[in-house]
Formats: structure tokens, C-alpha cells, sequence
């Protein structure tokens, strides 16, 4: 077996176990509450209330996106699911010190199941965002298109992405102290060098190529164009998406594979 | 797997661990920087130094030693948490830990749910758990609370869910982690039933534990490790009992030798540390004179109070003939309490055995017979005299002839046997 991708099939094996540990999370975290999962959509309803009212009332929304409030839902909703795995993942060995020193799972389940959390979290929030644009929709505000169709496969290379990168850093963080700070740190400088706020569009054409360097600039680039202007993602695109995904995969499970066998007697 | 395929292997296995100082955590910058990693590392602690042996199916294998002799680290290198430095460890078959009862259990989420995960935690498939779950929440008796999350439960109700999920997970190998000392008694003894029938589906069981009497009781085979190295490998009564004597020498007792080959059974309970004989002056003897008075010895520990105890010897012929056995229930006497050390003495005012080297018996058992501690061939002694006497006994004795009998004067002046 390849080495980086070692992981990988541990982790296919050990998918019942990856969905169980997600379902807890999720199950944990809503169990008591008298709203119960009704929060999961809550939580991003309310988010796009807040972001209407203050574009509306407060800031100027930009010119070039309208409805902004609707422009700005997608990306950061997928935002939200790019921060948090990476966050949660730099935690989660710590957190389930006692398991990995305990049990002979794969430690790669929690990472990764930290990543599926969100993931579905993620899924949850795009039903509000699936409502939010059929009203505008039928307010005129938007006109939605084939090319929604390619949304799910921009989520799924950057899922891919996010797991490669979330090994890595799950990894990292057990053997470094630092690794959680400089990875909270390095996601707030990447939401203001991300498509999130604005469109690619309204990128100087120089600055574009150096955008690129950013791995998540295209996905968010691609999720623009698919959940919110519905147009196609061009080809060089798809292959940008592909080989980031392919690089965070094998990257990041060769950086974890390296640590692993360290990871028990460190967390 | 063939039944001659050892289930699990352990070669020359070596253990190392990098200590990093006080920061449980390394940072960046003393991995960028190795002059100041240098600084604040703690050098490395060998906890395991070169151990091998192999575990049959069906073995029951208990490993004991001291804290710190390297007996959790070998239980999670079978288990695979951690990895040999150097050395392989290699385990056939399924396997399931018992490190840490509970460990997978969520307190926020229902016994139901945590049975799931913990059965998909010890590599159960998730039909396999469905098939299981009614016996495993029986088994545990936490049937009116398996919708109320974990956090409600006590803690010997999570315990035995835990037990229980792992008991039935239908392991190869079940690495057990002095898991017992929690749980109450009724549940302690189903464990342990459990624990018979797996070995009797030729499972192999691991036991760390500091429970003695347990690991004396319950497996065939105990290992005792001493700062990472095998100390002793053998039958687990007998590597108890070494290891005990190890324990009470470490505390300022004399050990004496053991007899040539001495085999030693019993639970542990109580056990003896020491055996001697004591001649005619009270002085320890390997060589006595026949019928001249001599003592039987034996230093004695329970750990526990006592009510029901027995204290014997029984002394053969190195051909294993018996020439008598001794005790106290024989002669009459009702144990009512033994604890701690202790010393049993059996004065003999006079030795009547015939010349030759015999070997001594020395135990402690239940009335009912069930062995503490019976340690056979302890020791050995010899007897002298100035006369022979063929077979065991050579009493006291005088002759006397009528009618017309007569002797040769220098050869068979009329003698006593003794000079007592």
C-alpha cells in the first residue's frame, strides 16, 4: 500500500465507526435542548437574517452581487465547514486522549470523523440555503440553473481537501503546541484572501494568479459560480480543484502517517 | 488458525520512550530549534528491554511485577496502541482490549447509543453488534436505564456496560487491564465466569493485574516482568510465589533457597516465604542426626485476615514415598484467625527417620483441602547415623534374644538404636 494513502483505506475500513463518532458529535451536542436539530437550521437562518438586515440597513451591499446577502450565505456556510474541521481536528486527539490511548481504533477515525461532523453540519445549513435562494427565486432576485448541478462536486473535492489537510494538522498539533494557534490564525487571514466576501471578479486581474496560491481560493470561486450565479466552472478549475485535493490527500496523509505511531503516547 | 500457531508473539520486543521534559507538548520552536529541545528533553525511559514469549490459544496468561516493571506498556504493545522500538509483537486474530472500561463511552449520549460505538470501537461490525446487544445489556443488567444517557449511570453501572461489550465481542485475544478491581462481587464472578468460557472456546486471555490470588486462580501461566525484563515466565502459581518472595525479600525477610525444582500451587491468600529445618541447637541444617530432636519451620503471610486455614508438612523420600504428613486440622485444631506474618514451628523430640535424604512438603490450604500456598519439594535434608535401617522409619529401638542365641562379641554387642 502507498504510504500517503494508507490512511485512507484504514479509514474506508473503519467508515462505520467514522459515521458512529460524526452521529455522537452531532447527536451530543443537540441532545437537551428543547429545539433539539431544528438548531442546525437555525443557527444559518438566522446568520442570513443577520447578514440581509445589515447589508440592508447598515452597510451598503456591493454593487456588483445581489442580493449580497444571498452571495455571501454560500461561501460562508462552506467557510464555516472549512474552519471548523480544521479547528476541531487540531483538537480532537487531544480530546479523545483517553480513547486513542486506550482502544486499538485507527486514530485517523477522529480527524476524520471531526471533518464528517461538519460536514453534515454543512449539508444541514445548504437546506436553508436551498430555500433562502428558491424565495429569491420567486422574488426575481436570482435565477437559478443547471450548473447548481455541479455544486455537490465542488463540495466533494473540497471535502477531500479539508480531510488530507485535517490528518495533518490533527497530526501536527499532538507532537506541536503551536500548530492549533498558527492554524486559527492562518484561517482568519484566509477568509479575507478567499472569494468569500466578493467575487473573483472584483479581483485585479494581476493579483488573480497570485490568488491561486491560496488552496482554497478556487473553491470558493467555484462555489460562487455554482450556488449563487449558476454558471459552469471552467475546466482549468476542475483541474485545480482536482490536483489541490489530490496534493492534501497525499500530502497530508503522508505527514500524518509519519506521526502516528507517536500519536498515542503524545496526546 | 492451527492450534500450534502461537496467538500472540513477542520477540525480543523493546520499548522506548523519549521523555520531553515538563511540557507535556513539544512546540515549533524547539523542534526548529534542537539545541534548546536538547536542553529541555529529559533523555528517554526504557520501559520494556528485550522481552519474548508466546501465548498458546486457549492459554490464559497473567502478567504481574511492580509498578513500573513495564507491564501496561507490554499489554498496549499487544494491543497495538504503541509500537515496539525495537522487537515485533505480533497478535493473530481478533482482538480486544480491556484497558480502560468505558473509555469510548459519550456521557451526553443513551447506553444504547454508546453500545454501538464502543462494539464499532472494538471492531465489531455493526450487524455483529445487533446480534449481541440483547446478551450484552443483559449481561450487564443495565436494562431499564439503556435510553438514559451514560451520565446518569454510576460508575459500576458503566463498568460492567463496558465489561460486558467487550466480553462479548467475541475476541482471539482479550487483553484484560486490572479491570476487576471495580464492580461488585456478584459482578466480579460473572466476569470471571466469562472469562472461563471464553478460555474454553480456546480464546486467549491477557491479565495485568496486582490482584495475586487472581492471576494465581485464574490462568495457567503468569509472566513476571521486573524494570522491563521477564523475571519469570512459568506456571502462575509459581511465578506468584517467586515474585512474592521477591516482594518479602525487597522487605527485609531472608529468603531461603528453594528445594531442587520445588513446584508451588495454591491461590496466594496466604503463602509461606520461607522454609527451614532447625537441628538439635536451633540452628538451620541441611544434614540432621537421627534421633536427635529437630524442628520443622515455616514463615507465614496472610495478607488478609484468615478463618479458615490449615498448616502442614509432609516429609517423603526423594523417591517420593511418603513418610509422613502433618498438620493442623489432623491434630485437632479450629482455625479462628490468621493474618499478617507469622511463624509456624513443629518440634519433633526426635528425629526417627532412617539415614538417607528426604524431602519436605510445606502448606497452607483451606480445610477443604484448596491450596494458599503448598510448596512441595521446599527443601531437602539428610539424615545421619551410626546405624542403618532399611525403608523410612528407624525408631527407638532395643532387641532382645532368648534360648540359645548368641553374638560375636566386637559386631554385635547388644546396642541401643539411639543414644537417647
Amino acid at each position: 500500500m502507498l504510504l500517503p494513502l494508507s490512511p485512507y483505506s484504514r479509514l474506508l475500513a473503519s467508515r462505520a465507526l467514522v459515521r458512529a463518532l460524526a452521529g455522537r458529535e452531532l447527536v451530543a451536542r443537540y441532545r437537551g435542548g428543547a429545539l433539539g436539530f431544528l438548531w442546525a437550521l437555525i443557527n444559518p437562518l438566522l446568520l442570513l437574517l443577520v447578514y440581509a438586515t445589515v447589508f440592508r440597513f447598515v452597510f451598503a451591499p456591493r454593487a456588483d452581487v445581489r442580493p449580497y446577502a444571498l452571495f455571501l450565505f454560500a461561501g460562508v456556510l462552506a467557510w464555516a465547514f472549512v474552519s471548523g474541521s480544521l479547528q476541531d481536528a487540531a483538537e480532537t486527539f487531544r480530546a479523545n486522549g483517553p480513547l486513542l490511548r486506550k482502544t486499538t481504533v485507527p486514530p485517523e477515525v477522529f480527524p476524520a470523523s471531526a471533518v464528517l461532523a461538519r460536514l453534515v453540519h454543512l449539508l444541514l445549513a445548504l437546506v436553508v440555503l436551498v430555500a433562502a435562494t428558491a424565495v429569491g427565486a420567486a422574488r426575481g432576485s436570482v435565477t437559478p440553473g443547471l450548473a447548481a448541478l455541479e455544486f455537490p462536486l465542488v463540495l466533494a473535492l473540497l471535502a477531500a481537501t479539508v480531510l488530507g489537510l485535517a490528518l495533518a494538522v490533527g497530526a501536527l498539533s499532538v507532537h506541536f503546541a503551536d500548530v492549533r494557534d498558527i492554524v486559527a490564525n492562518l484561517l482568519t487571514l484566509a477568509f479575507f484572501v478567499t472569494p468569500i466576501l466578493y467575487p473573483v471578479a472584483s479581483v485585479p486581474e494581476r493579483w488573480r494568479s497570485l490568488m491561486r496560491l491560496n488552496p482554497f481560493a478556487t473553491f470558493f470561486s467555484a462555489i460562487q459560480d455554482t450556488a449563487f450565479f449558476f454558471r459552469p466552472v471552467a475546466l482549468a478549475d476542475w483541474l485545480w480543484m482536482a490536483g489541490t485535493a489530490a496534493v492534501a490527500l497525499g500530502g497530508g496523509g503522508a505527514v500524518y502517517e509519519l506521526l502516528r505511531d507517536s500519536l498515542a503516547e503524545q496526546a | 488458525m492451527s492450534a500450534r500457531e502461537p496467538a500472540i508473539r513477542v520477540r525480543d520486543a523493546v520499548k522506548v520512550y523519549r521523555r520531553l521534559g515538563r511540557r507535556p507538548h513539544g512546540t515549533l520552536k524547539s523542534a526548529l530549534l534542537p539545541g534548546r529541545a536538547r536542553a529541555g528533553s529529559g533523555g528517554s525511559v526504557t520501559a520494556l528491554d528485550g522481552v519474548s514469549f508466546d501465548a498458546a490459544p486457549g492459554e490464559s496468561l497473567g502478567i504481574i511485577g511492580a509498578n513500573g516493571s513495564g507491564k501496561s506498556t507490554l499489554l498496549k504493545l499487544m494491543a497495538g496502541i504503541v509500537r515496539p522500538t525495537r522487537g515485533t509483537v505480533e497478535v493473530r486474530g481478533r482482538l480486544a482490549a480491556l484497558l480502560e472500561l468505558g473509555a469510548g463511552f459519550h456521557p451526553e449520549i443513551s447506553g444504547r447509543e454508546n453500545v454501538e460505538i464502543a462494539g464499532l470501537l472494538l471492531g465489531l461490525s455493526k450487524r455483529e453488534i445487533g446480534r449481541r446487544f440483547a446478551e450484552i445489556v443483559r449481561f450487564a443488567g443495565i436494562e431499564d436505564f439503556l435510553d438514559e444517557p451514560v451520565k446518569t449511570y454510576s460508575s459500576g453501572m458503566a463498568v460492567r456496560l463496558g465489561f460486558s461489550i467487550a466480553a462479548h465481542s467475541d475476541p482471539d485475544v482479550l487483553l484484560v487491564d486490572e479491570v476487576l478491581a471495580v464492580g461488585d462481587e456478584a459482578f466480579a464472578h460473572r466476569a470471571l465466569e466469562r472469562f472461563a468460557e471464553l478460555e474454553r472456546d480456546g480464546r486467549t486471555l491477557v491479565f495485568v493485574s496486582h490482584d495475586l490470588p487472581l492471576i494465581a486462580d485464574r490462568c495457567r501461566r503468569a509472566i513476571w516482568l521486573d524494570r522491563g525484563r521477564v523475571a519469570a515466565d512459568g506456571p502462575a502459581a509459581e511465578t506468584v510465589a517467586r515474585y512474592r518472595d521477591h516482594v518479602a525479600a525487597g522487605e527485609g525477610e531472608r529468603r531461603l533457597g528453594e528445594g531442587p525444582g520445588g513446584e508451588r500451587v495454591g491461590s496466594g491468600v496466604a503463602f509461606i516465604s520461607s522454609v527451614h529445618i532447625l537441628d538439635e541447637d536451633g540452628r538451620p541444617a541441611g544434614r540432621l542426626r537421627a534421633g536427635k530432636p529437630a524442628s520443622l519451620v515455616m514463615a507465614v503471610h496472610a495478607a488478609e485476615p484468615l478463618t479458615d486455614f490449615v498448616f502442614g508438612f509432609r516429609v517423603a523420600t526423594v523417591s517420593g514415598t511418603v513418610v509422613v504428613g502433618v498438620n493442623t486440622a489432623l491434630e485437632g485444631l479450629s482455625p479462628a484467625r490468621f493474618t499478617g506474618a507469622g511463624r509456624v514451628t513443629l518440634s519433633l523430640p526426635s528425629l526417627d527417620l532412617a539415614p538417607g535424604v528426604y524431602s519436605l512438603d510445606a502448606a497452607i490450604h483451606a480445610r477443604d483441602g484448596a491450596p494458599y500456598d503448598y510448596r512441595r519439594d521446599v527443601l531437602r535434608f539428610e539424615v545421619t547415623s551410626d546405624i542403618a535401617a532399611a525403608g523410612v522409619w528407624s525408631p527407638s529401638r532395643t532387641w532382645q534374644f532368648e534360648g540359645d542365641v548368641k553374638w560375636q562379641e566386637a559386631a554385635a554387642k547388644p546396642r541401643r538404636s539411639t543414644d537417647g
